[in-house]
């Protein structure tokens, strides 16, 4: 572990440890303020993890964030909540992987398209089962855990998300991934299992996205396909991600919460106007500042 | 037997549009590498200008059509100067130049489909232009379908022979196969790749014409459509125009037959999985030699 990563993971922990204090310090809606920006900072982190390094544009967040809250809505009356969180992360991981050894050989359009897809099929698989087999279309969450009890959770996945974040790019896994990236064939050449990388580093992204899923899951209290595979849900983690500055690993931490700050405080009233305004912003930034807000900062502490 | 071809035809008709929808994305793709993602936005632009041609000014819906066509052929010009075009100068390689336009797409689709809520809301719009039935070998069709069925192959086969038998249409296939060797001629990008994006907007205006005489049209109407206007490009193929519109036709009939023998709520599924099937089984298309 090299001084530098060891700085970034204390400060990380840090950050963690004083944002715990939260459910205590702030009112109702300020927490779940809160619990918006942390998902956004874990989503757009782990998708950063994979996509940004790798430059394999994956839209399927909202797929695995929906697995991870349908694993979370079958299981909560049999398991419990503490359980139900990493199984939903895992299943979502092995599901990615069972998915990136098929179709990860494609590059570029084909590859976003179908991980698109993905969450779509996800998303009416599960609408036609649910109807068909348990006959209903969403389903009530009885009794679930108390908000401070979920916002400490997600608070753990985001922490751990990032923490690994960090800890993937100062290792060989992160190097790979971003040799796949730079040039794929040439990473083969120099003996990357580019492959086996791919895969390892998909599903690791997913495992996260899934984890929240599940976690967050309990938020709604009422399940439906439609609000928890929701793609906003994957074109805003990408949106944030790309804004901040995907290569970077603090730019998609703090684009993550300035977005969902306005987000939250802006879709209620404006809805239009603000995703017009995030499309607009998305479009001017690829045409002359394609890497990012964070690119512009390429200073000691954005590179960690 | 009345029934089967109905079906079969029922099929075709959407097929049709189908191709017609993924001909313009697929000729930009294959041109420019522009992956055009907010391409179902202009089509659901078609819709609304032809929907309020109608019901504001009462203008016939298909006379109105070669208007929607050159109002989105502008609008193309406008939106490639805007965006792509600084992208294909500024980009280092082809896969650069893929991966900004796609995300360029995704952010013109926010802006335009959230304008077009902003400017019509939410709400369900339609209109009704003939909509009786019409009698062909004992099976039954609206004559709107027909009518869309018909100006689509129409407009497919068109654009078919634009491209195998003019000029112009030599350049953009030369451009497709060798860029390098196309400039070397004199073919000159600066005309080419513009006109051909126009044009791509154009067809994805008339098919949303075409689509509202047919359907209730709502703003987020266009994004299905890119979904299949891909799985179709897929089916046909990269940059085959021809094989567009075998792919659409036959997508068409698979969604037709396949709900049918299944369940009208599995059309969405059957889709992906033919999208999927394809990739996996054979990436470069149905017709590839």
């Amino acid at each position: 572990m090299t001084a530098n990563l060891r700085y970034t993971i204390t400060a990380v922990l840090a950050a963690g440890v004083a944002l715990a204090f939260m459910p205590w310090l702030l009112s109702d809606f300020l927490l779940s303020l809160a619990l918006s920006c942390l998902m956004y900072v874990a989503l757009a982190s782990s998708w950063s993890m994979f996509s940004g390094a790798t430059n394999y544009l994956s839209l399927a967040t909202s797929a695995f964030f929906g697995i991870g809250a349908y694993v979370t809505a079958w299981g909560l009356e049999t398991l419990p909540y503490a359980l139900a969180v990493p199984l939903g992360g895992v299943i979502a991981g092995a599901f990615a992987a069972l998915v990136g050894a098929a179709v990860l050989h494609l590059r570029g359009a084909y590859f976003a398209v179908l991980t698109f897809g993905l969450g779509e099929l996800v998303r009416h698989s599960i609408t036609y089962f649910e109807k068909t087999y348990a006959r209903t279309v969403g389903r009530v969450l009885s009794d679930p855990p108390e908000a401070v009890t979920v916002y400490l959770t997600v608070l753990l996945i985001t922490v751990a998300t990032v923490a690994t974040c960090a800890a993937v790019r100062a290792s060989r896994f992160g190097l790979a991934l971003a040799g796949v990236g730079a040039d794929e064939e040439r990473a083969q050449t120099l003996g990357v299992n580019t492959r086996r990388v791919k895969i390892a580093g998909f599903a690791l992204s997913a495992f996260f996205a899934g984890a929240l899923g599940a976690a967050m899951a309990v938020r709604w209290t009422y399940i439906e396909p439609m609000s928890v595979f929701n793609p906003f849900i994957g074109f805003q983690t990408v949106l944030i991600a790309m804004i901040g500055g995907a290569q970077t690993l603090l730019g998609p931490v703090v684009s993550a919460v300035v977005f969902s700050l306005f987000s939250e405080l802006l879709r209620l009233q404006f809805p239009y106007a603000y995703l017009m305004l995030l499309g607009l912003l998305l479009i001017v930034l690829v045409l002359y500042l394609p890497g990012g807000i964070g690119s512009l900062f390429r200073g000691r502490w954005a590179r960690a | 037997m009345g029934f089967w071809l109905e079906l079969a035809a029922t099929g075709l008709i959407t097929g049709g549009i189908y191709a017609l929808v993924a001909m313009g994305l697929n000729l930009q793709y294959g041109l420019m590498r522009i992956m055009n993602i907010s391409h179902g936005e202009f089509l659901m632009l078609g819709a609304y200008l032809t929907w309020l041609a109608h019901t504001v000014f009462d203008i016939n819906p298909v006379a109105f059509l070669p208007v929607v066509a050159i109002v989105l052929f502008f609008g193309g010009l406008a939106v490639y100067r805007l965006c792509f075009r600084r992208i294909a100068r500024t980009s280092p390689s082809v896969d650069v130049i893929e991966a900004r336009s796609l995300l360029v797409g995704f952010g013109l689709m926010y802006l335009v489909q959230n304008a077009a809520l902003l400017a019509w809301g939410a709400d369900m719009r339609g209109y009704s232009y003939l909509a009786d039935a019409v009698e062909i070998g004992g099976a039954r069709f609206a004559a709107n379908r027909l009518l869309a069925f018909g100006f689509a192959i129409a407009a497919s086969l068109a654009l078919l022979a634009l491209l195998r038998w003019t000029i112009f249409g030599k350049a953009v296939r030369a451009m497709m196969q060798s860029p390098t060797g196309a400039q070397l001629v004199g073919i000159d990008t600066a005309v080419l790749h513009p006109v051909v994006f126009g044009a791509g907007l154009a067809l994805a205006g008339m098919a949303g014409g075409l689509l509202s005489m047919v359907y209730e049209i709502t703003p987020s109407m266009g994004e299905p459509y890119t979904v299949t206007a891909l799985i179709v490009i897929t089916l046909g193929g990269l940059g085959s125009a021809a094989g567009c519109l075998a792919g659409g036709l036959l997508l068409g009939l698979v969604e037709a037959f396949g709900m049918h023998f299944t369940n009208p709520s599995l059309k969405t599924l059957l889709s992906y999985g033919v999208f999927i099937g394809v990739l996996l089984a054979r990436p470069k298309g149905l017709f590839a030699r």
